[in-house]
């Protein structure tokens, strides 16, 4: 644990040197340069976030579904606004999302500016909008939206032992889950689409989850071959975020494994990627050991 | 306007290696004496002797291991040098070793899950190397790996196809990287990254491809490839606190198919030039002396020809784009015989190494890697290019596996590394393992589809059939190196080629050019074959740069 703790307060000083970033993520972050990122927004943003005035009767802030204790998700199937409202997709974590290249399930949003405001207009999420809640708390629209952004964008989660066996230290993973991680990499191909620091291509598939009900991608784009495409979530901090999949419909890493394992539920969209796995129960339990190894350090605002 | 001044001062290139035993995988130092590079024959790491020719090995294997230096760079004050080594357990370390000996080469990084590293540039006080990780899940990163041991700092971490080439500016503040100009796009373009990872910011903005950035000494402009959309050229870009400083500007003059290596404290730019035309060539087997060359559109830059089992068309491998180290890429061209069109076919292909055809002709195998880090056989649709994986395996060979199509199209053979033919059934995915031996390299399928024949250890050819109760036959055959099943099955060694009675006759050779190269097609009706001629050659140049 002493290593794990040195290695993060050696980790990486970045934009100017009001975050720091930690071991197993990039240095670099992309960051607008219409937006750049300041001690008093990140401040600003950080209140913001856990502030109920936001939603529209008081009873909801980002927080209350985006909690800082369950990696920045709840552990609802699906997400929940005021009054009870139930939504239709799971809530997604936040953190690592500055390296993002589109925002929500089905990517409507381009940028971070454009994705924090959507949730206090929607109206089964916080039921207010944009210049209320803004008016609320006595700053402009794009004072919230800009303070917002940053903030999310300082959630990170990095420093996992899977960090620690890519910088070098082969003992930092379990023979099981380096064998997790070949399957990974390998007979069951995870990584065609969870790759890289953040373990998602930031792409869209359709891999069999649901019952075609939710046309995913294709709302935004209108094409029907984006019909039930989701956008592939990153995988840090999995193992401790449960319910999965964009509708939260998979109880456990073990039905993840398994769906896939099965090839997922045929349609006519069904990525070409996704096909039965032939995987053996030793090799589904070494998967979700490596799973478990994603596990990091969230931290947000500093 | 000055640097149109500088670049009209611009010296005439000098070549400073040839022959064939030139190896573009190394870097000059930084004064200009010495070239470091990767021996071919002995696997060592070597440096070279600029003023008198001669050289010496660095970094050694130990004997009778596989071992092998790759990629190298001299540190700035010329006393180390950081390289890629590819270790016992077969991926590659990053390595340092004193190019004046006295210590062991030091293992700096190694990670099988990052197990390709491409050291490029050293930082001014000698601290880090910048060194591109290539990671198993396909994403490369520009990493700061700290010479005296310890964790990399990852900077950026990009797509699979990674930078061609990075450098450190003398201040230590910036590194110049190509990328991909957008995505989607094969293009690249040049890009300058804070070493802190505060920025980074896109310098050159103008069509066509450019790549392998370097800095002049002064720090105060870059050099690097570039086609422009024409001929590949030389350019200069002034660069000041970070920021470009006016337009690119081509430096006069041609060095024609080139890469840049490194650059000297003079200003001395080192290149690899890369000659040669390579050719695909159609014979009659009755005739074999008097070779056609296959391709009108795409001359000098083709090999490894595949014939339709109609014997309408052939599809070979076409050279494109622009030079790197040898391990160029291909794209795939039908060559329709009887209207001599050529068309491209447009695989989602990173690299290709051959291809054979689909009974029906809709489809080719072709033996690669993906976008993805995948490497294996993958289908491609004649029609549209359209590209999907048959079998693939992350950390596959890149070049992938040869493989040959079942005559019933259901099934594809292939060879699994060299000791496992393995049949793939297109259905369901499913496999089973058909032959078990050891170093086998060449596979053909004869006509009627029910045998296959197999090199076995470059001593035999196994005639291995697909229906039961027939035995296997085993033909010796020393120095085989590839094979090829028209009418008559056909056995290569080299350059040589022949063919194979399989009523127990000798060999017969078959009259080749002497610079043929691997890879022959036989026509369906036996009357023809098809296969490459000619190689590319490499040279070292160094061209004196004006100081700005």
């Amino acid at each position: 644990m002493k290593r794990l703790v040195l290695a993060w307060m050696a980790a990486l000083p970045a934009c100017a040197g009001v975050l720091t970033v930690p071991l197993g993520l990039d240095a670099y972050l992309p960051v607008p340069e219409t937006n750049p990122l300041t001690p008093a927004k990140i401040a600003l943003g950080k209140k913001l976030f856990f502030d109920k005035a936001l939603s529209q009767d008081g009873s909801m802030a980002c927080a209350s579904c985006h909690q800082p204790e369950h990696a920045f998700t709840d552990q609802r199937q699906v997400a929940m606004g005021i009054g009870g409202q139930a939504g239709t997709r799971r809530v997604p974590r936040l953190a690592n999302r500055v390296y993002g290249k589109s925002f929500f399930w089905d990517g409507r949003a381009a940028s971070l500016e454009e994705q924090v405001l959507q949730p206090i207009a929607n109206a089964r999420e916080m039921g207010s909008s944009d210049a209320e809640a803004a008016r609320r708390v006595g700053i402009t629209v794009p004072e919230m939206r800009d303070a917002l952004a940053s903030f999310v964008r300082t959630i990170l989660s990095g420093g996992a032992r899977y960090d620690h066996y890519l910088a070098g230290e082969d003992g930092a993973l379990t023979a099981q889950e380096k064998l997790g991680l070949r399957l990974f990499t390998g007979k069951a191909d995870c990584s065609s689409c969870h790759v890289g620091p953040n373990l998602t291509d930031e792409r869209f598939h359709n891999t069999g989850v649901g019952n075609g009900d939710d046309p995913g991608r294709a709302a935004v784009t209108g094409r029907e071959e984006d019909r039930g495409a989701f956008k592939t979530p990153g995988l840090r901090d999995v193992a401790r975020t449960p319910p999965y999949m964009h509708d939260g419909s998979l109880a456990t890493l073990n039905d993840v494994i398994d769906f896939y394992n099965k090839g997922g539920h045929s349609n006519p969209q069904l990525d070409s990627e996704i096909r039965p796995l032939h995987l053996t129960a030793e090799e589904e339990a070494a998967l979700v050991a490596f799973l478990e190894a994603l596990n990091g350090q969230v931290r947000s605002g500093d | 306007m000055a640097a149109a001044a500088w670049c009209t001062e611009t010296g005439v290139p000098r070549v400073c290696w040839s022959g064939a035993d030139v190896t573009l995988l190394g870097s000059p130092s930084r004064d200009g004496k010495w070239l470091s590079f990767a021996d071919p024959v002995t696997g060592a790491l070597a440096v070279r002797n600029l003023a008198d020719g001669t050289s010496h090995p660095i970094a050694t294997r130990p004997a009778g291991s596989h071992e092998f230096a790759y990629f190298s760079v001299f540190s700035r004050d010329g006393r180390n040098v950081a390289y890629a080594w590819f270790n016992q357990q077969g991926f590659y370390d990053l390595r340092v070793t004193s190019v004046a000996g006295g210590s062991a080469p030091r293992v700096l990084y190694r990670n099988e899950d990052a197990g390709f590293v491409q050291p490029c540039s050293w930082t001014p006080d000698g601290k880090q190397i910048l060194t591109l990780l290539f990671r198993r899940d396909n994403i490369s990163q520009i990493a700061l790996v700290p010479a005296a041991g310890g964790p990399p700092r990852v900077l950026r971490s990009l797509d699979w196809v990674y930078p061609k080439k990075m450098d450190i500016s003398p201040d230590g503040r910036w590194i110049v990287y190509d990328n991909f100009a957008a995505d989607g796009k094969t293009d690249r373009t040049i890009f300058l990254l804070a070493t802190d990872g505060s920025e980074e910011r896109r310098l050159v903005d103008m069509p066509g491809n450019y790549l392998f950035p370097l800095w002049m000494p002064d720090g105060r402009s870059i050099v690097f490839a570039g086609d422009h959309n024409g001929p590949e050229e030389l350019w200069m870009l002034p660069v000041e606190d970070g920021h470009a400083k006016g337009p690119p500007h081509r430096v006069p003059g041609s060095l024609g198919r080139f890469l840049p290596l490194g650059m000297t404290n003079s200003s001395e730019l080192f290149c690899g030039v890369r000659t040669g035309t390579p050719d695909v060539f159609i014979a009659s087997i009755t005739d074999p002396r008097n070779p056609v060359r296959a391709s009108v559109r795409f001359v000098g830059r083709n090999r490894s020809p595949a014939w339709s089992a109609d014997g309408s068309k052939l599809a070979y491998l076409s050279r494109r784009g622009t030079e790197n180290f040898g391990q160029d890429t291909y794209t795939i061209v039908v060559l329709d015989l009887a209207s001599k069109e050529e068309r491209e076919v447009p695989a989602q292909l990173a690299d290709i190494d051959h291809v054979t055809w689909s009974p029906d002709g809709s489809t080719l195998l072709a033996s690669g890697s993906d976008g993805k880090g995948r490497g294996g056989v993958f289908a491609v649709r004649v029609l549209d290019g359209k590209t999907t994986p048959v079998a693939t395996e992350h950390g596959a060979p890149f070049r992938g596996f040869e493989a040959v199509w079942a005559r019933d199209g259901k099934s594809v053979y292939y060879l699994h590394g060299e000791t496992e033919l393995r049949q793939h059934r297109i259905v369901d995915g499913t496999e089973n393992v058909v032959l078990h031996a050891e170093g086998m390299r060449g596979l053909a399928i004869n006509p009627a589809g029910d045998t296959l024949a197999v090199g076995i250890a470059g001593r035999a050819i196994r005639l291995t059939p697909l229906t039961a109760g027939v035995k296997a036959r085993l033909i010796p055959f020393p120095g085989l190196t590839e094979l090829a099943w028209g009418k008559d099955l056909y056995a290569g060694a080299g350059v040589g080629l022949w063919a194979m009675p399989l009523d127990g006759g000798k060999p017969l050779p078959v009259p080749v050019p002497s610079g043929r190269q691997p890879g022959v097609s036989v026509s369906p009706d036996g009357n023809s074959i098809a296969y490459g001629v000619g190689y590319d050659q490499s040279q070292v140049v160094s061209l004196e740069l004006p100081r700005r």
